[in-house]
């Protein structure tokens, strides 16, 4: 049983690792920082799931594992706040920006971006 | 060959493996161009540290670092949430200063381009007052 518990986290920890190197190598691929915050935000998501899960299922069911879950939950939470405020950034400031996307002009509604 | 031997040599390999990619990230936040770029990397550097407290803990069997590792997510996502506030402050308040100079440096212009034109104006006037009357003088005379 501790091995086979062993065995499929090792496999979770496996494929996170592999998303986490995906996204590096995406990191370097992509040319526009948007594109590379596409590549990036993988790593934030199914990454940490994959490596906590598999921690998870290594550990067993205690308080140990609640509080990866809880690590889990806040970084699902985070993440879309943060890259939403890294686009909007890199939308304000980026001169270069509609050499690399198709920027649709729309009328500005005086909110706080 | 037991579970803790295996398990030991399986955490230190992930663990390297992380810290190369985590060497990347570096990399890509020295080198990018842009400061969305590197806001980029550094918000993967933290998740990948995470990965590795999370991993150490279950490593060393301390159930403490995981409090660590969940402040440590708090404090990621406040520093990418604090940095974007930051630079966009700091691009605004640039992009003012750069519009009241430009405006300032128009105004001015445009007074200087005013004097000059009622200079021309005022010195076309006088030629020709004095042509007016060169050629009465002239007329006079002959």
């Amino acid at each position: 049983m501790e091995w086979v518990r062993l065995i499929i986290g090792s496999i979770c920890i496996v494929c996170g690792l592999l998303i986490a190197l995906i996204a590096a190598f995406g990191l370097f691929k992509f040319k526009f920082a948007l594109n590379r915050m596409h590549a990036a935000a993988m790593t934030d998501t199914l990454g940490i799931l994959m490596v906590l899960l598999g921690l998870i299922v290594m550990r067993g069911f205690c308080f140990d594992s609640l509080k990866l879950a809880l690590i889990i939950l806040f970084f699902w939470f985070a993440s879309p706040v943060s890259s939403h405020l890294l686009a909007g950034m890199e939308v304000e400031i980026s001169d270069r920006l509609k050499d690399n996307c198709e920027v649709e002009e729309t009328e500005r509604k005086g909110g706080r971006q | 060959m037991t579970i803790p031997v295996v398990s030991e040599y399986f955490f230190g390999s992930v663990i390297i493996v992380i810290v190369l990619i985590m060497f990347a990230c570096l990399l890509r936040a020295i080198r990018g161009p842009e400061i969305a770029d590197r806001i980029v990397a550094v918000n993967m550097l933290g998740t990948l540290t995470i990965m590795v407290i999370c991993i150490l803990s279950l490593w060393q069997n301390e159930s403490y670092l995981l409090d660590v590792a969940l402040i440590y997510a708090m404090i990621s996502f406040l520093a990418v949430v604090v940095l974007t506030r930051v630079y966009l402050g700091v691009h605004r308040e640039h992009l003012m200063n750069k519009k009241n100079r430009e405006l300032y440096v128009d105004f001015a212009d445009g007074e200087s381009a005013d004097a000059a034109a009622s200079d021309a104006v005022s010195g076309a006037l006088s030629a020709e007052e004095f042509s007016a009357e060169a050629p009465t003088g002239k007329g006079g005379d002959i």
